[in-house]
């Protein structure tokens, strides 16, 4: 499934959040997208999503322009934040009720649970808390799975590897790219983890200031790159690499 | 001292830059002018609290004998059901400051200090502030009748058994848990000794008597209260030095993950599903829970009016009661449709559930919660068909009009609701939109009476109601869809009001 962004713009008071003029990602390609906060990464992942309302441009995943059809819903999976799952349900009842939406029969969604048991590492499932309760790391899995249950042709997945445990990072790495090798799925992903997104993603974006400034294709040399990019960054806006 | 006084600064700047403050000058003002309004009712219950006492017969206190002291014997006499009313009062809504000192808890500051600090502030908390309002013009006026030893030793002591309450209950809450048990314990108790009193078994009243007419007598008695208090302070200053860490004092409720009625609503497809799904938000979050409470203690509410004779054949009052009894839930919870679930809003936005299954499952609530309270009121028949028929023309009016007009207005601009806040006294997510739902959901049955009275009889007017009620029900599906394409074009607004609250 392919996504199309056109002349999509984002302005906040001063400053530019969004400004992309042409952006494509291919179906069935893994797209990452870097730079330091402020750069507009969420920003462009809630625009594709419909959830803020651009200046100017469209967004089109497959046949649908996001803002006009809501029939993208059906095929894309997403997981931004904490705003994407519902605390007061145990993690069974939300998987349970996502399923509902995708006419996933109990038996499916039982299949597809136990794909994730690694992932789940035995903390989700079967126990008594609710998702609120649950660690950041915890409700993480739960927004990620969510996102994954219904096998979506396109997956939006906002900093995933933040705030999870160095086993469930590698386990989520695997899972990521088999999903790529093995169903073609669109991805987009958004991570201050350059080592990571650079594993995963076969295409890097880095944004500064809502603009696409660099569209590289991965190649071994693309991390030490990346790197010296952000080392260089004016010292008082780099950060130190997180996670 | 100097860090008490800077620990109260930050206190005071928390409560300054809280989101409470940041709504419109409108609401602010409706907030202050009836916080003032309660205010001056206590100061003026205080004030003719002697003139009050004076009309109440009791037994056994003779005017000529006692003369200035006769009203303080008289209020000594109530006094032990007064403080007993206060302990269950303040387990029901006082709060225990325990997580404010949690960010200074790594600071170099000695734990002990903090916990004085923590104990001390109590004394101005509002449950013990209220006590003052009222028993102060009292205490100016007892300082006039009786002799000075005489008016310090019964003030101080009913001063120092304020505060023996304040710690005994603080004392109390932190070490059991928060429980409905507990407090229907004390309200159960509380039934029993006025029912002891009053059929003569036992002279509580007697008790508390000479328990208070000790403090004036022999002033020296006040020093029971004080060392009981500073017993209770004593005990609280023990358990929080010992019990001083997050993850004890932070005593979160016991979550309620079981649910009655599970996978019932389901089998009725996605809005059933969705249905259900907010029952359990309800059942799961103290706020929402105690809205749902509170809507089964109003169903009562009728007994108030139905019965009486001063208010038979008043159909206006039949009416307003009636709307309050079959849509306390719809309009309680309802006001803050789009606020409850401000925490998962992009949920919604991104999941394939139209704003039209939504908003139906938003009316399938408050249509089966109107609808149960419909039927628990038919008992209210006992008082005469006609409430009946008043009842069911409101219940009618209510699902079919006040329903849509409640979704649209709780949808009007709502403010994010962070359920982990307390309950009582919490005023989030309330709005304009909130005041102004009153105007269609109260005012139009009343006019539309109205024009029923005019053009005809009382009988009429109800029969409008219940027909706008039935015309509004058929055309469910029509208000649902406008309500929906008005969320619509909302969304991007109230999604990125939410994520920035």
């Amino acid at each position: 499934m392919e996504i199309r962004i056109k002349d999509l713009t984002k302005t906040y008071a001063s400053y530019a959040a969004v400004d992309a003029k042409e952006l494509s990602i291919l179906s069935g390609e893994s797209f990452g997208l870097v730079g330091n906060n402020g750069a507009g990464k969420t920003t462009l992942f809630r625009s594709i999503l419909d959830l803020i309302e651009p200046d100017t441009g469209t967004v089109q995943i497959g046949d649908f322009i996001t803002k006009s059809s809501e029939d993208w819903k059906d095929f894309t999976g997403s997981y931004l934040d904490e705003n994407f799952i519902v605390g007061h349900l145990l993690p069974e009842e939300y998987f349970d009720f996502v399923a509902s939406l995708h006419g996933m029969s109990q038996s499916d969604l039982e299949l597809k649970l136990a794909e994730f048991e690694t992932l789940f590492n035995g903390e989700i499932t079967g126990g008594k808390k609710l998702i609120r309760d649950l660690s950041k790391g915890n409700q993480k899995k739960v927004g990620i799975a969510a996102a994954l249950l219904f096998d979506p042709a396109v997956l939006i997945l906002d900093e995933p590897f933040a705030n999870l445990d160095p086993s469930t990072q590698i386990r989520l790495k695997d899972l990521l790219k088999k999903l790529k090798e093995d169903k073609g799925v669109t991805m987009l992903i958004s991570s201050h983890d350059l080592q990571h997104v650079t594993e995963v993603c076969e295409r890097i974006v880095l944004l500064e200031k809502g603009q696409v400034i660099n569209d590289i294709r991965t190649s071994p040399a693309t991390l030490k790159d990346l790197e010296d990019y952000f080392a260089g960054v004016g010292k008082k806006e780099a950060e130190p690499i997180e996670e | 001292m100097k860090n008490f006084l800077q620990l109260l600064s930050i206190e005071w700047k928390e409560s300054r830059r809280s989101p409470l403050w940041h709504k419109n000058l409108l609401i602010n003002l409706v907030l202050g002018v009836s916080f003032l309004y309660m205010i001056g009712m206590f100061v003026v219950l205080g004030v003719f609290l002697d003139d009050i006492l004076i009309k109440i017969p009791v037994d056994g206190i003779d005017y000529n004998t006692f003369k200035e002291s006769f009203v303080l014997r008289k209020l000594n006499r109530f006094l032990l059901y007064y403080f007993f009313v206060d302990l269950i009062m303040r387990y029901f809504m006082q709060k225990l400051p325990a997580l404010s000192i949690q960010p200074f808890l790594h600071l170099p500051t000695r734990k002990s200090k903090l916990i004085h600090y923590m104990l001390g502030k109590s004394f101005i908390s509002p449950m013990n502030l209220l006590h003052w309002l009222v028993f102060i013009p009292f205490m100016i006026e007892l300082f006039s009748n009786l002799s000075f030893s005489e008016s310090l030793g019964w003030s101080s002591g009913f001063v120092l058994t304020v505060y023996l309450n304040n710690y005994l209950l603080t004392y109390l809450k932190r070490t059991s848990d928060v429980d409905y048990r507990v407090y229907v314990t004390m309200l159960v108790s509380l039934v029993v000794i006025i029912g002891l009193d009053w059929f003569d078994l036992v002279d509580f009243q007697a008790v508390s008597e000479t328990i208070f007419n000790a403090f004036f007598l022999q002033p020296v008695t006040t020093l029971i209260p004080l060392i009981i208090g500073l017993g209770f302070y004593y005990l609280n200053f023990k358990y929080l030095r010992a019990n001083l860490y997050i993850s004890r004092l932070s005593k979160s409720e016991k979550n309620e993950i079981t649910y009655v009625g599970a996978g019932i609503l389901s089998r009725f497809g996605l809005v059933g599903r969705l249905t259900e799904l907010e029952f359990k938000f309800i059942w799961r979050n103290k706020r929402p829970r105690s809205v749902l409470l509170i809507t089964i203690l109003f169903l009562g509410y009728g007994l108030l009016v139905f019965p009486t004779d001063e208010y038979s054949g008043n159909y206006l009052m039949y009416i307003l009661f009636s709307v309050i009894i079959t849509g306390m839930f719809m309009l309680n919870y309802g006001q803050y449709l789009l606020g409850w679930e401000g925490m998962h809003f992009d949920h919604i936005l991104t999941r394939k559930v139209s704003f039209k299954d939504y908003y139906m499952s938003k009316f399938m609530l408050f249509a089966i919660v109107s609808g149960a309270a419909m039927i628990l009121s038919i008992p209210y028949v006992y008082f005469g068909w006609e409430i009946l028929l008043v009842l069911f023309s409101v219940f009618l009016f209510n699902i079919g009009v006040g329903s849509h007009c409640t979704m649209f207005f709780g949808s009007l601009n709502p403010k994010k609701i962070d359920l982990s806040q307390a309950t009582v006294f919490n005023w989030q997510g309330l709005g304009v939109a909130q005041f102004l739902l009153i105007i269609p959901v109260m005012g139009l049955p009343l006019g539309l009476f109205g024009i029923g009275v005019i053009f005809g009889s009382p009988h009429l007017g109800v029969a409008i109601v219940g027909m706008a009620g039935l015309i509004g029900l058929i055309g469910t599906k029509l208000w649902i869809s406008l309500i929906a394409k008005w969320l619509s074009a909302q969304r991007y607004k109230i999604s990125s009001d939410f994520r920035s609250q």
